[in-house]
């Protein structure tokens, strides 16, 4: 009794009832499709929101006032230019790679005809990288135009749109910011939708020094941008910056801190979270189809048996040993689960082919192997649970079965 | 296994068969001696639920007897497990059940192929076997015909063909003519006595005497007891 007879056997048993066998390979396919489709959607969401975080600048650290909770009995502090200077220090915060002071305000900007709202942000020239914002036409300012206190701008691409026509190049012309007439020496390379906190195309980009001296005034600091010198070293970085401003602002309890320190990382860790928990929830409802795939088997493996024990008893009678049966059996239950398990693979991977809005998803591998795992496993010890009792009867026992 | 120095092919000693227990059990067989030579060709009759397909049952080691011995070739069947049983009723025995038992869904050709499937014979040997086997019984042209597609006599002989197929030396035959009308008994006969001729074993269970006379020698099974018929001839 050679293995091709066996084989042979269990594909005729196959045949001969193929609409059962087709609609318990049904389950398995649905099962795995599910498997392998709802954990590459949680994937390609995890990946496509990682890859938004990454345009935002790894590296960059936000620093915001805030209002202290009222338990803390303070108003608190403002951020300043000594605390600019105190982060700035290499001995204390090591891993801080620059520090921007940032003054903000939201107003109007004219250019002759037309006038738009916009923000705009007075810093230093270390802004650029440490806010990761781009210069599109033109030239950044420098040190020289932040010392000399001079009146010039980089506008947002947006803020250059309403002003002076789409895709037009603004460099060499005027604008009147609150009244204030300013040099327009480069525009910002756009940024486009995604950016997160702040949308630097609606920005407007000048000195620290000419924004206070003809706008603000010499007062609080809106923001502080601070750049780590690494990926790596942004954690390390955001707990030098916390540990000097809690004693330069007098905080011992973290709870009553009069500032936040804001980070793409932050933002990633809390996103990774929340992706994570979605991406448990997704595979946690393809394990349950996946398991009524597996008991799919198990129920037609057992019906199949029952109903054939009588067939059983005839292939004993006339010779069969009961590791031909219980062969015929299990290859069977193999049989319907590998098949099974490589059609549901295939309709799981064709279903992440379609893209569905901004992100696609991502095929994991060890879905693919835990859910053709799991299902062959499952089709195999439950099929082969009721072929091993059957092969054990009796041939008058099994005969007798109707 | 095969034992040719032994002279009773089939020996069984005080064997008894009990289905059930407690108040339902029924007394099948009880105490039941025979032996039957090498190349005798026995008849068993009795009335209808007298115990003769326990008997036969056991014989073709399909059951297990509640106690008593026995032993086939000089074996004690008790003693062999169950991958040696199997050998022993793919080899050693034919057998033709009361109820046919083909298996459903299957051409007659596969039908009477299956157990030389089991007995490792290759592909092209045991379709000209199982086609020889069929044309014996009169079945020539009916190899591709599944058993609901078949008559209850030409099933009957489907499993007398499945049960020759592997030239047995015992004959095991539940009634295997009761389907039969009077010319295809005729034949079956016919081929019995044939196989009797070239020394096969033939036991087997009839309600007919026409059938019983042919034999050797009859055995009278009433109510689990065994008895002989008075010899003729
Ligand atoms: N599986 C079983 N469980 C309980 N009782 C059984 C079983 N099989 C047979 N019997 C009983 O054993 C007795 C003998 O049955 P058996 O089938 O051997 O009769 P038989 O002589 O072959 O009859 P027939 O000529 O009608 O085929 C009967 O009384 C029957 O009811
Ligand atoms: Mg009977």
């Amino acid at each position: 009794m050679s293995v091709v007879e066996i084989v042979r056997f269990a594909v005729r048993g196959l045949v001969a009832n193929r609409l059962r066998s087709l609609l318990t390979m049904l389950g398995i396919i649905i099962g795995i499709a599910a498997v392998i489709l709802l954990t590459a959607l949680g994937n390609g969401a995890s990946q496509y929101i990682q890859g938004q975080i990454a345009g935002l600048g790894a590296n960059s650290i936000t620093v915001l006032p805030r209002q202290p909770p009222e338990t803390a009995g303070t108003s608190g502090r403002p951020l300043t230019t000594g605390d600019v200077q105190a982060l700035a220090d290499p001995q204390g915060a090591p891993d801080v790679a620059s520090v921007s002071p940032v003054v903000q305000l939201s107003t109007s900007v004219d250019a002759g005809r037309s006038r738009t709202d916009a923000i705009v942000v007075g810093s230093t020239p270390s802004y650029f990288p440490g806010a990761n914002v781009q210069v599109g036409t033109g030239r950044a300012y420098t040190d020289v135009d932040v010392e000399a206190g001079r009146k010039v701008v980089l506008l947002g691409r947006t803020v250059a749109d309403d002003l002076f026509g789409v895709g037009s190049d603004p460099v060499g012309r005027d604008v009147l910011v609150r009244g204030v007439p300013f040099d327009v020496i480069g525009t910002l390379a756009p940024a486009g939708q995604g950016q997160g906190l702040a949308n630097p195309d609606e920005n407007v980009l000048a000195p620290i020094t000419a924004v206070q001296g003809s706008l603000t005034g010499f007062g609080d600091l809106s923001q502080i941008v601070v750049q780590a010198r690494s990926t790596e070293a942004q954690a390390a970085a955001e707990s030098e910056i916390n540990s000097i401003l809690d004693r330069r602002h007098g905080i011992e309890d973290s709870e009553n801190r009069d500032y936040q320190v804001l980070s793409a990382r932050q933002l990633a860790d809390v996103l990774d979270d929340t992706l994570g928990a979605f991406t448990l929830l997704l595979a946690a409802i393809a394990a349950i189809s996946l398991v009524v795939g597996g008991i799919g088997i198990t129920n037609i493996m057992l019906v199949s048996v029952t109903e054939r024990t009588r067939e059983i008893g005839i292939r004993k009678a006339l010779g069969a040993p009961p590791s031909a049966i219980l062969g015929q059996f299990l290859v069977e239950s193999i049989i319907l689960s590998v098949v099974g398990g490589v059609l549901g693979v295939a309709v799981g991977y064709a279903g992440t082919l379609v893209p569905l809005g901004d992100f696609r998803p991502v095929v994991l591998p060890s879905a693919v192997v835990a859910a053709v795992g799991v299902s062959a496993a499952i089709g195999i010890f439950f099929g082969a649970y009721p072929a091993r009792r059957a092969a054990r009867l009796r041939p008058i026992e099994a005969l007798r079965r109707e | 296994m095969t034992g040719t120095g032994v002279t009773n092919v089939l020996d069984v000693r005080k064997l008894s068969k009990v289905y059930g227990a407690g108040d339902t059990a029924v007394h099948a067989l009880c105490d039941v001696d025979l032996t039957v030579r090498r190349g005798e060709y026995v008849a068993v009759i009795g009335h209808s639920g007298s115990g003769k397909s326990t008997l036969l049952n056991m014989l073709g080691c399909l059951d297990a007897p509640t106690s008593g011995r026995y032993l086939l070739e000089g074996l004690d069947v008790a003693d062999l497990d169950e991958r040696q049983q199997a050998v022993l009723r793919n080899r050693q025995i034919g057998f033709v059940f009361q109820a046919f038992n083909l298996i459903p869904r299957t051409t007659a050709l596969a039908n009477v192929e299956l157990p030389l499937v089991y007995a490792g014979v290759g592909r092209r040997r045991r379709r000209e076997r199982a086609m020889a086997a069929l044309a014996l019984v009169g079945l020539q042209g009916r190899e591709d015909h599944r058993p609901n597609e078949l008559s209850g006599g030409q099933q009957q002989r489907v499993a007398v063909a499945r049960a020759l197929v592997t030239s047995p030396a015992l004959l095991l035959a539940d009634e295997p003519t009761g389907n039969l009308d009077s010319q295809s008994t005729a034949d079956a006969l016919g081929l019995f006595d044939r196989l009797h001729a070239s020394g096969r074993t033939i036991v087997l269970i009839t309600h007919d005497d026409e059938v019983a006379e042919r034999a050797e020698r009859v055995v009278v099974v009433s109510d689990g007891r065994l008895s002989e018929a008075p010899a003729r001839r």
